[in-house]
């Protein structure tokens, strides 16, 4: 017998191809659709300055979204990214004006989101605490930590090398968009080609399997913790150079957005299935569905809508696709 | 005919998308009989039966319910008809009684709101006495035996009037004493007049349980008749379609004298006490024991998922750390888990990754993955099981049974091991699947590996092991070298 | 219970009244500030402000603050416990000038001074010391009016819709522009005071509109100085797109000193310091006289009078190069 027969006539494989490409293709397509009806309506929309904004005003909430892709694909959710990233924020604008240079500055940042992914990290793994909830305590209690902080006062008087972070070019490009796609690259090549990423997939797919195949499934599941804060905390560095102040009460509900992205992205919130390149255009999609109807002067009412509408459309097609199967 | 027929199905199609799941399922369903219905997966069973049931709709066909054409829409239609089901999947709320679980949303009410427990509990009392159920009726379900629980849902069929009850592998997750259990209600049913439609992989049980049978292959009906006029052969040749050669698998097979695997005094409170027993290379050694007997957690515990209380594993001469499945799985060790869907495979990812998981140690360098051996080891992994499939990319959760349970079999390999623990390798896949498994576990133990093999089915381990270790109640009873044991004898030593 | 706790108040109060008449310099006063939220930075200069009072310094207020959280209803409920805990007088900044309304009518009819501040509770016998925000809307529309020589395309970024200092605000703005048609607003949209918001809405605005935005105005500071970040990355500046607020806040009064944007500064010294001295006059009669700085500093703007006026109006300061560097050192705390 041929190793490669078809199996059962109740799995067609022309079928399941079908939906395959359904699934890898649908969210760009309606990415396109949705890009085409903006060109349409605003002349201003297909420009190259536009675009730059709307990838810049994409850049911290696709940074956060990358590393909540990763907790998510874990079966967890981490609530507290936006607190995290006003914290880190603060953490690195600190450093810098007590002048110990850019690179100091934003590893003080990146360390400091890293360690509160500990945190929620421990209480995950290893006290086997709900991430709802581990990560709602950490929601307030870095938050409360931000404000401590700095005496709820925002830092200010960044030097020019760290504002360069938000505000700077490298070539016709800002420097935010570069950090974000260098992040992007690098986390979707490690979901990709490493062992890690697949121990993460497994873990996320079903935890006991994934411990009878012999992975490590408290350290894949507290290190994904870490990344979420490591990279809220890069996030947390960009955005205080991008208003040129660290301010404590940044970031409040990012937490919500970056989910979103994740969810829009086609990563199920049951964990196991999901992609980068999905979160980076359930990112751009919210970016872009923000700019639009801002350049079309729509209320933002109407924006929250719209973006409410989105997502549970998004979880719907998960759910239908899931039905069908 | 003698006795009346309580269901008739006749020329029953289905086609998803333009290609056929059945197309001509056909039963004739007696009044007071317990009808088998076989066939190997593909068949047709699953979407005859959601037919039946009003969980999916025919294309074409006839069904007639006591000589009434009746067509469901959905399953509350066929429960108000009398049609019931007891599933492999049985979902009781776990902190509610018996008595709740039953009457769930029809309890008796004063003033309109107000639940009776009184009454409530009463009726229940009266069901389950009137069928001779032993289980209490304020009990929480989160107590109960899994053959309790059917028990229950057996009951709350019973609740609504139920005339015809649908039994979708109702022993697959219960040991022998409480399939006897099941059975003796089973009969209590019948002669009550109802008509169950049984369906089992174990042949051997429907020779003891079914008075009809019907065979489906290939999406169609092939034939039926009394159970009492033919043998097990010939019921395995309907489901298969030909004659299935069934190989002696251990004539000629010598296991070597040099011990494999070696474990002393193993104990976990509250699972197994004291075990002691040797694995030769080039050895199958079956494990027989009744549910709760400590074979499948004795398994578990060599393997490292759980820490035992007292006792040694030496694998090959070198001690096991003790609790670390990554660490077993590296001296040589693999376990191919009771449940494939609960810990066995990723049902969300890919077949490539779900054979490769194990081993991806070996196909990375500085936890890079290597997509080349990856893709050879799959693709070297799907022609040596002869796992069918178009692509190594499609999810798991779209292969049938057998086909899943040879990825688990593919993804223990692939870390090439030397000891390979299987606790009921071969549970709800069909004869011919079972058939290559038996092979491939021969042929693994002939090229100098070593297995342990944990079943509830008597005639299985018989069949495959050279030695048989029979628990009982959390310790080893005896290990006999004597496969010519009978079936009564191994249950006897059990029990 | 309830009964119990109305009666040991009446009975407290009376014992109050009495000691009041009897007052010496050794009495104190439990003070309550209620702010509607501790995380913007203009509260926090409020409250550290209030703490440097000399009533406060001296021992004479024993002063409490609690941060309400942006929420009407923990705000009531913190106002009932100072009731309760017989506090004499209550420093309320509500989030909302109706939400309040009961709550400070009970407190007053249980005899405790309420004071509003910052922001005005919607009951004419509630005095109050503070700024308008309907003036404060109209200073700055007037300096975009002057900018633009009466001529030109402005947009607004609003505050949080519906909060009283965005409604104030937003009556003066329209008030003044209406009296220049020369000047059109070409969008309006909120940025919920907050600055990233207020960055990505300008940039949206500067790629529907290229060349076509005159001046930006935006309701708070903190908004104008994300809408300076969105002209920047545009190429442009505060000469090509001048963008004006109110507030004062520390970034800002830097920011206007380098010309980047016009504000015109609410002094939360004045606000939280005279709150204090109004209420001190009622719990200590009329011999008392106001102990903070500020009402020498607006002597020309406001009168202190017997201290019993239902309103206290405090200027708008604008900030210019020559006031800067000495409103910088006062807003931020002469550290």
């Amino acid at each position: 017998m041929n190793a490669k027969t078809i199996t059962a006539p109740l799995t067609p494989p022309a079928r399941s191809r079908l939906r395959l490409s359904l699934d890898r293709f649908g969210l760009p397509l309606v990415f396109i659709l949705l890009c085409v009806v903006m060109a349409f309506s605003s002349e201003y929309f297909m420009t190259w300055r536009n675009w730059m904004d709307i990838l810049r005003q994409t850049s911290i909430n696709g940074i956060l979204a990358v590393g909540m892709t990763y907790v998510i694909l874990t079966k967890g959710i981490d609530l507290s990214v936006g607190s995290i990233l006003a914290f880190a924020g603060l953490c690195s604008a600190l450093v810098a004006t007590q002048g110990y240079g850019l690179l100091a500055a934003v590893s003080a940042g990146m360390f400091a989101g890293a360690m509160l992914g500990v945190v929620n990290g421990f209480m995950v793994a290893n006290l086997s605490i709900p991430p709802f909830v581990a990560t709602l305590g950490m929601l307030s209690i870095a938050r409360g930590m931000t404000f401590i902080l700095n005496d709820g006062s925002p830092v200010t008087d960044l030097p020019d090398a760290y504002l360069a972070l938000g505000i700077g070019k490298l070539g016709p490009i800002g420097v935010p968009i570069i950090i974000f796609a260098v992040v992007a690259l690098i986390f979707w090549m490690v979901l990709r080609y490493t062992t890690y990423g697949r121990y993460v997939y497994a873990v996320g797919g079903n935890e006991k399997s994934a411990r009878t195949s012999g992975i490590g499934v408290r350290k894949v599941t507290f290190s994904v913790y870490v990344v979420s804060g490591l990279l809220a905390g890069l996030a947390g560095v960009v955005l205080s150079a991008r208003t040129t102040s660290a301010l404590p009460q940044a970031g409040m509900s990012y937490e919500l957005d970056a989910i979103a992205a994740v969810v829009i992205g086609g990563t199920s919130l049951s964990g196991g299935v999901g992609t980068i390149v999905g979160t980076l255009f359930g990112a751009l999609l919210i970016g872009v569905i923000n700019n639009g109807l801002n350049l079309l002067g729509v209320s933002s009412y109407y924006q929250q809508v719209a973006k409410g509408l989105i997502i549970v459309l998004a979880v719907l097609i998960d759910v239908w696709r899931k039905k069908k199967r | 005919m003698a006795t009346p027929l309580l269901l008739q199905a006749e020329h029953v199609a289905k086609a998803y998308a333009g290609i056929p799941a059945l197309r001509d399922g056909r039963l004739s369903l007696r009044a007071g009989s317990v009808h088998a219905l076989c066939g190997g997966n593909g068949a047709g069973k699953s979407t005859f039966l959601s037919i039946l049931m009003g969980i999916t709709q025919r294309d074409a066909g006839s069904i007639l319910l006591n000589g009434a054409p009746v067509h469901f829409h959905r399953p509350s239609e066929a429960l108000a008809a009398g049609v019931a089901m007891i599933t492999q999947e049985l979902e009781p709320i776990p902190y509610m009684t018996v008595a709740e679980n039953i009457w769930l949303g029809r309890e008796p009410r004063r003033a309109g709101c107000i639940v009776d427990s009184k009454a409530l509990n009463r009726r229940t009392r009266e069901l389950l006495e009137s069928l001779e159920f032993d289980v209490e009726a304020t009990a929480p379900m989160h107590r109960l035996s899994v053959a309790q629980i059917q028990l229950v849902e057996i009951a709350k069929a019973f609740s609504h009037d139920c005339q015809v009850m649908i039994m979708d592998e109702p022993t697959s997750a219960i040991g022998e004493r409480e399939a006897e259990t099941l059975f003796k209600a089973i009969r209590r049913l019948t002669a009550r007049g109802a008509g169950i439609v049984y369906v089992s992989h174990r042949l051997s049980e429907l020779a003891q349980i079914a008075d009809d049978y019907s065979i489906f292959r290939d999406g169609a009906f092939v034939e039926s008749g009394r159970m009492a006029d033919i043998d097990r052969a010939h019921l395995v040749r309907g489901i298969v379609g030909q004659e299935l050669t069934r190989i002696d698998h251990k004539v000629g097979r010598e296991s070597a004298a040099e011990c494999c695997l070696d474990v002393q005094g193993l104990s976990r409170s509250g699972e197994f006490q004291d075990i002691s027993l040797q694995l030769r290379q080039g050895e199958i050694l079956g494990i027989y024991g009744l549910m709760g007997s400590g074979r499948s957690e004795f398994l578990n515990c060599i393997y490292g998922l759980t820490t035992p209380d007292a006792g040694s594993v030496t694998l090959q001469g070198k001690p096991m750390p003790i609790g670390l499945p990554k660490a077993t799985i590296r001296a040589g060790m693999s376990l191919v888990t009771e449940d494939r869907k609960e810990s066995g495979l990723v049902l969300s990812s890919s077949i490539l990754s779900n054979i490769a998981l194990s081993a991806y140690k070996q196909l990375s360098s500085w936890s890079l993955i290597n997509a080349r051996k990856e893709n050879q080891l799959a693709e070297d992994m799907v022609k040596r099981l002869q796992i069918k499939t178009t692509s190594l990319d499609l999810p798991v959760a779209s292969m049938s049974g057998g086909n899943q349970q040879k990825v688990v079999l593919a993804k223990c390999l692939s870390t090439q091991p030397v000891c390979l623990l299987c606790d009921e390798p071969t549970r709800g896949i069909d004869e011919g699947a079972k058939q290559e498994i038996y092979h491939l576990l021969d042929q693994f133990v002939r090229a100098g590996g070593a297995a342990i093999v944990v079943s509830s089915e008597a005639p299985e381990l018989l069949h495959l092991s050279d030695r048989i270790a029979v628990f009982k109640g959390g310790r080893l009873v005896t290990i006999s070298s004597d496969t010519a044991l009978s079936q009564e004898a191994l249950l006897s030593l059990a029990s | 219970m309830k009964v119990a706790t109305s009666f040991a108040a009446v009975a407290a109060l009376t014992l109050l009244a009495s000691s009041i008449t009897l007052a010496a310099d050794g009495k104190t006063y439990k003070v309550g500030a209620a702010v509607y939220g501790l995380k913007g930075q203009f509260m926090q200069n409020w409250v550290r402000e209030l703490k440097e009072h000399p009533a406060v310094k001296d021992g004479t207020v024993q002063l409490t603050v609690f941060d309400g959280n942006y929420d009407a209803l923990t705000q009531n409920n913190q106002i009932e416990n100072m009731v309760t805990q017989r506090y004499d007088a209550i420093l309320f900044v509500p989030i909302d000038t109706k939400a309040g309304v009961g709550t400070v009518k009970q407190a007053m009819s249980n005899d405790v001074v309420v004071i509003a501040s910052n922001t005005k509770v919607a009951d004419a016998s509630v005095p109050y010391v503070g700024n308008d925000d309907v003036e404060g809307g109209r200073l700055q529309a007037q300096a975009m009016v002057d900018k633009l020589q009466g001529k030109g395309n402005v947009v607004i970024i609003q505050g949080p819709i519906g909060q009283s200092a965005q409604i104030d605000r937003e009556k003066g703005e329209l008030e003044v522009l209406g009296k220049h048609p020369g000047i059109k607003i070409i969008e309006k949209k909120t940025a919920n005071w907050d600055r990233a918001q207020a960055l990505t809405l300008t940039e949206d605005w500067l790629n529907a509109h290229p060349k076509g935005i005159n001046g930006v105005i935006a309701q708070n500071d903190d908004m104008a100085l994300g809408a300076v970040q969105a002209l920047k990355s545009h190429g442009l500046t505060s000469k090509d797109v001048p963008v004006t607020s109110i507030d004062g806040m520390p970034d800002a009064i830097q920011a206007a000193k380098k010309d980047e944007v016009t504000t015109f500064l609410q002094d939360a010294q004045a606000q939280s310091q005279g709150a204090l001295d109004v209420a001190l006059r009622q719990l200590a009669g009329k011999d008392y006289t106001p102990k903070s700085v500020i009402w020498e500093r607006y002597a020309k703007d406001v009168t202190w009078g017997d201290g019993t006026a239902k309103n206290y109006i405090l200027p708008w300061v604008p900030v210019t190069n020559a006031n800067a560097d000495a409103l910088y050192q006062q807003v931020s705390g002469s550290k």
